[in-house]
């Protein structure tokens, strides 16, 4: 019996033990170089981040870099402002999370209504559009748009309405943000939300139709807990992203004026790069790093995923 | 008597439904159009911008009918800067998305076809890379870039575009295969294939429109980023999203030239976005939402 295997073993020539070597452990060299990848940018980043936050200033040889405890987050948390930079990146993320979410669940509906099919994907079409246009682009338009010296808005306004036009860059600049981005992501919502409403077979919608329920009550009652799930992972994901904010606010008002719209991404650019404050920047970094990976896990885990996926 | 009057209720109600129809329809269009106004309009005051010549580009009341003119363009394409960052985009980007499709699609197959041991921890730990703040990636980066000498080189911006997109592409695969039956690989085995050309064969070709599409989005995601490029670049390796911002940032503003500039970044993207539209929901969702 042994015979044959020997043989078999022996005739195997390098090439062919390194086929059977890949396929017969194929799926670990399949998912090898993802794991790789992720370690190095999950694991590696949390971890350096952490440990610059609690030193000095980093040196050649990491064993002789200065402990200095948590003076770095003292000073963040005390001259840095990074609460204040919390607190403007949560209203961004709330307000633009809340605006897109709701703009695009009513324009998914209506064009969803649309009976005729060319003017249905005209809308569906047009409506994904200003995703197309990269933050930076974005802070492009608005800076030539809503200019007060040179600005097409602001000239409407003042011309076309009995109001004063309001300079949005330097009065309100917190609620431009906002809207830029809900007009930059709101298709995002739309396209997720599209899908989803979709799915919903229609004699569900007729049966709800019968009962006489009036319309906000069916898609309330009926309509959003069938595509809960869509609905929990367009937010989720919106939300994920919303927290990555840098572009557009960046090119827009460079996270003025003063600290105005200074999102905690800008907060840790400028403690990095202008006041050249590694420690204080790493520190930052691994308090909004946690805050945010804790948050979504948590409205992962308690909102769960079940059927998300199977 | 009875009747006629229900006759005449029933009647009234179903003209009132009629008009009540008519009227929906009417709002519906009216908020659809003007939703559609407000897409089109900045990009279209964008472009038109981009095709006045530069005296006429700031006046207003604006010069609503004009000659086009490419002068702009011209001018653009004359800077050095601008052509060297578009290249560089194009080929950093492109590069990113094949490095991250060799990397993730056949991690997103054994996802979708092993029994992976805290699979459910493994998909969300992927997940999570995606929640970072690419600021806070980027600061160690930035250190370790400068040590190893890929800081303000190509290969180090693609590998930052790939952690972009990575959990993108590994959630929006699996989804696809997860799609695919089985019983297409079994049945290549069956014909002696190995489980690698079953792979490569059977599975890899019916997985064509997730890939097309994850793709295409990945792409995007890459294109649009502004923050790598402005910590890990200076010279050789700045992407056109820098180019952009340090337009914006010089101090006297050629508005004309910076619209066209924004306006040849943004025309790929539209038809790119086009193309893909109708696997956007399932791309965009990581998955969650394959339909069509």
């Amino acid at each position: 019996m042994s015979t044959p295997t020997q043989t078999e073993t022996a005739s195997k020539t390098p090439l062919t033990r390194v086929r059977d070597l890949w396929n017969d452990y194929l799926p670990y060299w399949f998912m090898a170089p993802m794991v790789l990848v992720m370690v190095m940018i999950t694991f590696f980043p949390g971890a350096y981040d952490l440990y610059l936050s609690l030193i000095a200033e980093p040196t050649f040889n990491v064993f002789e870099a200065e402990f200095v405890g948590l003076s770095n987050f003292e000073t963040a948390f005390t001259r840095g402002g990074a609460f204040h930079s919390f607190v403007i990146t949560i209203t961004v993320v709330v307000s633009a999370l809340l605006l897109e979410s709701a703009l695009g669940f009513v324009l998914a509906a209506l064009v969803a209504g649309v009976e005729s099919g060319r003017a249905k994907s005209f809308y569906r079409v047009l409506f994904i559009v200003p995703m197309a246009v990269a933050p930076v682009s974005l802070a492009t338009i608005g800076r030539i748009m809503l200019n007060s010296e040179i600005g097409i808005i602001p000239y409407v306004i003042e011309t076309g309405t009995p109001f004063a036009a309001p300079n949005f860059l330097s009065e309100v600049p917190l609620l431009t943000v906002i809207l830029l981005d809900t007009w930059n992501w709101t298709p995002f919502m739309f396209i997720i939300f599209y899908a989803g409403l979709s799915s919903v077979p229609d004699t569900l919608v007729e049966a709800s139709r019968v009962d006489g329920a009036p319309l906000w009550r069916r898609y309330v009652h009926v309509i959003i807990p069938y595509m809960k799930t869509v609905v929990f992972v367009a937010v989720l994901i919106r939300l994920i992203d919303l927290f990555r904010t840098f572009g557009v606010v960046y090119g827009l008002t460079n996270g003025g004026p003063g600290t105005a719209t200074q999102l905690v991404s800008i907060n840790i650019y400028e403690q990095m790069f202008i006041n050249n404050q590694l420690g204080v920047a790493a520190a930052i970094a691994i308090v909004y790093l946690v805050l945010v990976v804790a948050l979504c896990n948590v409205i992962i885990a308690k909102v769960g995923f079940e059927g998300v996926w199977d | 008597m009875a009747t006629q009057d229900a006759q005449s209720a029933t009647s009234s109600q179903r003209l009132d439904k009629e008009t009540r129809e008519k009227l929906v329809t009417v709002v519906r269009h009216t908020v659809l159009l003007g939703w559609s106004f407000v897409v089109l309009f900045p990009l279209y005051w964008l472009v038109s911008m981009s095709l006045k010549p530069p005296g006429q580009a700031n006046s207003l009341p604006p010069d609503w009918i004009f000659l086009p003119t490419v002068y702009n363009y011209i001018q653009l394409a004359q800077q050095s800067d601008f052509l060297a960052a578009f290249a560089n985009s194009v080929v950093m980007v492109a590069a990113s998305v094949v490095l991250v499709l060799l990397i993730g699609v056949p991690a997103a197959y054994v996802l979708s076809r092993y029994d992976i041991p805290m699979q459910r921890d493994v998909l969300v730990w992927i997940l999570s890379s995606r929640m970072l703040p690419p600021i806070a990636v980027v600061i160690p980066f930035f250190v370790i870039f400068r040590a190893l000498n890929l800081f303000d080189t190509r290969i180090g911006m693609v590998l930052m575009y790939v952690s972009i997109n990575l959990s993108l592409v590994v959630w929006v695969m699996k989804a696809f295969f997860d799609g695919i039956p089985e019983t297409l690989e079994e049945a290549a085995r069956v014909d002696g294939a190995t489980q690698f050309q079953g792979f490569r064969k059977v599975v890899l070709p019916a997985a064509k429109p997730g890939i097309f599409s994850v793709a295409i989005i990945s792409f995007i995601f890459a294109w649009i980023e502004l923050l790598f490029g402005l910590v890990l670049t200076s010279f050789e390796a700045v992407p056109v999203t820098l180019f952009v911002y340090s337009f914006i940032g010089s101090r006297s503003i050629e508005w004309s030239m910076l619209a066209a500039a924004s306006t040849a970044m943004i025309i790929p993207v539209v038809v790119f976005l086009v193309a893909v539209n109708k696997y956007l929901a399932a791309g965009l969702s990581f998955g969650v939402v394959i339909k069509e």
